[in-house]
């Protein structure tokens, strides 16, 4: 995410906040171990619901990929929506809908959530992508915003205040009435929305979507038509948000007004951030320890769960912009370039520097 | 007719309260490029302090109007110093963010103390009644608040037009490179600056204290009609942001009094921002900016 | 080497992190660890938002007070001396509700469940009752759709709900002379159930409602002035308000009906849904005169007071009808266990269905086998001015009762127990 406009009060050229390091670090590991990190992370998705009350994986599931569609938004197309649960929740609303009246599937209806979700992406991207940086952000808002008035108006569809009941779950004819089994059965379908974010921002089209993000006229000087990239990232990653919303409504069988409501969507912002910007892996981590917060905080008798949540918000934005997944990066590129020297060091002769 | 001008008398007042809120916000954006998320919590702690006053000091309205906007100001200014200032060099993006987090957490302070309850505060005595307005009685308190609104935003024209910190907080707002380059500290006016439009979010929340129930969420779903407001009458522009606010005042009260449809009264703050932001994306007084 | 090490033991902590802190334990099916040696008791409600007061963590503390008082009734021959409370945050949310509850459920091995504020979050829980089989008996919620539409034979409707306000308040000022309504309410689920209701039993008592005006909900601004200003301009003249809203809402309208000074313009206020906790805000001036209906107040006899007094010493305030209620719903579910031996849930509801019960909350209450719905006396109740005003939160005056009979309504033909 940097500066778009060149007015910043008098601030010289923004630190890019994205951590550089974090992809290059990426980059720079070798193969075997991205798959040694893979596959560990692969078994600790098999392993969870069996560690973790199954609702709360199935959460932890459904908020990994809104992470990780905001942050392909944000670290990679330097826009910050901070409106997403628009998209979200919409998805969660039509999912449910779509399962309550024709009784499909349940990766039918969330197919069908997502793509709504990314229709709905359509006129509001086209709105939004004009402005950049805190204007753009603040576009999302507002239209976020509309979206949770007309859920709470729209009573007869919605349910309004009390929710949209009893969503059934089936899955030709499995059983899927426990939440440990619906965790496998959603799983497939979460790992191939994190694939095809990891497979978007490693493409060709990933690439220009960098470029523009870190020069926009340049981008423009080349040819590329920048406006229709940032509405086609905006699409894709409102189809992923909507996603991850559609499972959360089978998950819980149940939506609500929180889908659509702006604290959501700050939710999934603070989970980006904690996790690192531009890492797409820290919004999985980042989801996996929010919503295992929350959860525990939920039991524990503490009340002030807004003051939790803040102060982990401020201190991140303070002082560790990296997230988590960026610092421990950031940690192993150290690390490495200090071995490298070391050995060429060694190699050298012990030759004094 | 006569309950046609009293809703739009209402409006007004109404509008004041957008318009002294937006002022705050544009005050600090123009100067710091700063989208004060928490500027709805600042309210919020203008009316928790008023309450305060009374009920732990003694202290009545009056007193309030005047301690609780300097109060929140120092406050403003320890936080600047302490957090905003540390971000600035970065996007503003993320003093956005690090805003929204000082907003659950000052909330959740409050909560904690005060409970989620409303608290009530009594209006000022010399207040209560009604005043004649030509066709019909409005109650004196209303009266005062739409007074003072105007009389703020007079008096921050004024501040901006007739005095030398006016001139260059203006001159940094339009121009922050060749204000710097002629040679004017800017720097140290950010702070002061930020500090006022706190004050001025305070001073909101103390006129709001007698006229609407006192809880920690108050600020919370304001601040994004504040947001919009600011939006349409263009960031870093103060009249665009004062004439929208009461604009959007006016406007808001006729459509419920005239039976708009509900889904219409509450997203036609927002509606009316899409539209400017695409016919003029700097909202209706703002400035040109660069824009990728 | 190292390198990797690092890496890999950085990332793959913090995701175990996550999980190690107390995670779950593995896998429950309907079964839960339920012995009979064990009867855990769950309050789901909001402890952190608006009903907080209202409810809370005192009715945590209201329901602890219930399996002190049944262990020191029975001593050794109580059914079981392991007898705990869980609780949980549901934060006015219903899909945290949900989550929560089916948790209580399964994992805390809970067998009653207890309160519920918020209509959408009971009507959610009322849905995970019935699947997971286990009791429920609301308390805090108003809809009457959990007598209705979303009524199954786990659920108990146990306090209040929309129609006994409705009735309650609607009925009775009407009676005693509020012939000429203008009704304000909060256009959402809950308000227009209260304002439909609210029109029935006006008109049914000879009343009219001359206007009503929806407000918008959520209302960011708690500003009612347009609604409260055309009060004065109608055509016929209202002489009665009745205001829909409830919590923050609530006490912005009273506020603001005040600041126009409607009443000395002639026009009574009347409440839907008031809790004393709503009077303790606004201060009893601000509301002097107001009727409404109340489910149980803590001043009314000697058996109240006790209650009141033993709940000032535990938690500083006098307790809500929400409070003597989860007390109430409490003692009796312990009750039923102990008569029957066991807390198999089918066993209990049979217990309990077409059970008349007299206690601290339940006058002439009874359990209705139709709909569940627990009826007992209800009572219209009037703010005290100020002055009148004895000691803390002895707010309210009871003006008359309404018997159990008359307060509830006849059961839907919606709910097909």
């Amino acid at each position: 995410m940097t500066s778009s406009a060149v007015d910043t009060a008098g601030a010289q050229a923004p630190v890019p906040a994205r951590p550089r390091s974090a992809t290059a670090a990426m980059a720079a590991a070798p193969a075997w171990l991205r798959w040694v990190l893979l596959a560990a992370g692969l078994a600790f998705a098999l392993w969870l619901p069996n560690g973790l009350y199954p609702a709360v994986a199935v959460d932890i599931l459904c908020w990994a990929l809104f992470a990780v569609s905001v942050d392909l938004l944000l670290g990679y197309a330097g826009l910050l929506s901070f409106g997403h649960a628009a998209f979200w929740g919409s998805s969660a609303y039509l999912t449910g809908l779509v399962a309550v009246h024709s009784g499909v599937p349940f990766p039918v209806a969330v197919l069908a959530g997502a793509l709504g979700a990314a229709v709905l992406a359509l006129p509001i991207g086209y709105l939004a992508v004009r402005r950049t940086g805190i204007y753009f952000a603040m576009v999302t808002l507002a239209f976020a915003q509309m979206t949770y008035f007309i859920a709470n108006e729209w009573r007869s569809v919605t349910g309004g205040e009390n929710g949209l009941q009893s969503v059934p779950r089936t899955l030709g004819g499995l059983d899927l009435s426990d939440e440990y089994f619906f965790y496998y059965a959603a799983l497939p379908i979460v790992l191939a929305g994190l694939w095809a974010a990891w497979r978007i921002v490693h493409s060709p089209f990933g690439r220009v979507l960098a470029a523009i993000r870190d020069n926009p006229a340049r981008a423009r000087a080349l040819g590329y038509p920048v406006h229709l990239y940032k509405i086609t990232a905006f699409v894709l990653s409102a189809f992923l948000a909507g996603l991850g919303g559609g499972l959360f409504a089978m998950g819980h069988r149940f939506v609500s007004l929180e889908v659509v409501h702006w604290t959501t969507s700050g939710k999934v912002v603070i989970v980006v951030v904690l996790g690192g910007i531009g890492t797409l892996w820290g919004g999985v981590l980042g989801a996996a320890l929010v919503v295992r917060l929350e959860d525990w905080l939920s039991f524990s008798g503490f009340s002030q769960i807004g003051l939790v949540t803040g102060g982990i918000f401020v201190v991140a934005v303070l002082l560790f912009r990296r997230g988590i997944w960026g610092t421990a990066s950031e940690l192993a590129l150290r690390l490495a370039g200090r071995r490298r020297r070391q050995r060429q060091r060694d190699r050298q002769g012990g030759t004094a520097a | 007719m006569v309950n046609f001008l009293q809703q739009t008398f209402n409006g007004l007042v109404g509008g004041g309260f957008y318009a002294l809120l937006a002022l705050g916000l544009a005050v600090i954006f123009g100067m710091l490029r700063v989208v004060n998320f928490a500027h709805g919590a600042f309210y919020m702690l203008g009316a928790f302090g008023t309450y305060v006053l009374l009920t732990e000091a003694g202290l009545p309205f009056w007193w309030a109007l005047v301690l609780v906007p300097l109060a929140l100001g120092l406050l403003g200014i320890v936080l600047e110093r302490a957090f905003i200032h540390r971000l600035s060099r970065l996007d503003p993006l993320y003093n956005f963010l690090l805003t929204f987090g000082l907003t659950l957490i000052l909330q959740d302070l409050v909560k904690a103390r005060y409970t989620v309850s409303s608290v009530s505060y009594p209006q000022p005595a010399e207040l209560a009644g009604e005043v004649p307005l030509g066709l019909f009685d409005f109650p004196a308190y209303r009266v005062f608040v739409f007074g003072v609104a105007i009389a703020a935003c007079a008096g921050v024209w004024w501040l901006l037009t007739r005095t030398r910190v006016g001139m260059v907080v203006r001159a940094a707002t339009e121009r922050p490179e060749l204000t710097r380059a002629l040679g004017i500290d800017v720097g140290r006016w950010v702070t002061p600056v930020f500090g006022f439009g706190v004050a001025l979010a305070g001073l909101a929340g103390v006129l709001a204290a007698p006229m609407r129930a006192v809880n920690p969420l108050m600020g919370a779903d304001l601040i994004i009609v504040v947001f919009a407001v600011v939006v349409i009458g263009g960031l870093g522009s103060i009249f665009g942001s004062v004439t929208a606010g009461f604009l959007i005042g006016l406007v808001q009260a006729w459509t419920e009094a005239f039976r708009a449809p509900a889904l219409l009264t509450q997203t036609l703050v927002f509606l009316v921002m899409a539209v400017v932001l695409l016919w003029r994306p700097t909202g209706l007084f703002g400035r040109e900016e660069t824009v990728a | 080497m190292r390198k990797a090490a690092t890496v890999a033991v950085v990332s793959v902590a913090a995701l175990l992190a996550t999980a190690a802190c107390g995670g779950g334990g593995p896998r429950s099916g309907g079964e839960s660890k339920l012995t009979d040696d064990k009867i855990v008791l769950g309050v789901l409600n909001d402890q952190t938002a608006v009903y907080s007061a209202l409810s809370g963590r005192n009715s945590v503390k209201a329901v602890e007070m219930a399996i002190a008082d049944f262990k020191a009734k029975y001593g050794d021959k109580a059914v079981t001396q392991n007898i705990t409370v869980e609780s949980a945050d549901h934060q006015n949310k219903p899909d945290v509700a949900n989550s929560k509850a089916a948790e209580m459920y399964d994992r805390k091995g809970v067998d009653a469940l207890l309160d519920v504020p918020t209509s959408s979050a009971a009507l959610k829980v009322a849905e995970v009752a019935a699947a997971k089989k286990r009791l429920y008996f609301n308390v805090s919620a108003a809809t009457t759709e959990l007598t209705g539409k979303a009524c199954n034979k786990y659920t108990f409707h146990y306090a209040y709900d929309t129609y006994m306000l409705a009735n309650g308040t609607g009925t009775t000022a009407t009676q005693k002379g509020a012939k000429r309504w203008y009704i304000v309410y909060p256009n959402y689920a809950f308000g227009q159930d209260m304002e439909k209701s609210f029109t029935a039993a006006i008109e049914k008592a000879g009343g009219a409602v001359v206007a009503r005006e929806p407000t918008p909900f959520p209302n960011n601004t708690g500003d009612y002035s347009v609604q409260l200003l055309k009060a004065t301009t109608l055509n016929p003249k209202p002489d009665t308000l009745g205001v829909m809203q409830a919590g923050a809402d609530l006490v912005n309208v009273v506020k603001q009906y005040n600041e126009f000074k409607l009443k000395d313009k002639g026009l009574n206020l009347a409440v839907g849904l008031m809790f004393i906790t709503d009077i303790h805000s606004l201060t009893p001036d601000a509301l002097a005169g107001t009727t409404f209906t109340e489910a149980w107040y803590w001043n009314f006899d000697d058996r109240n007071r006790a209650f009141a007094d033993k709940f000032m010493q535990q938690t500083g305030v006098r307790p809500t009808f929400a409070h003597a209620a989860n007390y109430s719903a409490a003692t009796q579910y312990l009750e039923a266990v102990q008569a029957a031996g066991t807390d198999d849930a089918d066993k209990i509801v049979e217990s309990l269905e077409g059970k008349t019960i007299d206690d601290l909350f339940l006058r002439n209450g009874k359990v209705r086998a139709e709909d569940h719905r627990v009826v007992h006396d209800a009572y219209l109740a009037r703010v005290k001015p100020s002055a009148q005003v004895g000691q803390a939160w002895d707010y309210e005056e009871i003006v008359s009762t309404i018997p159990a009979a008359e307060a509830f309504r006849t059961p839907s033909p919606d709910c097909k127990l």
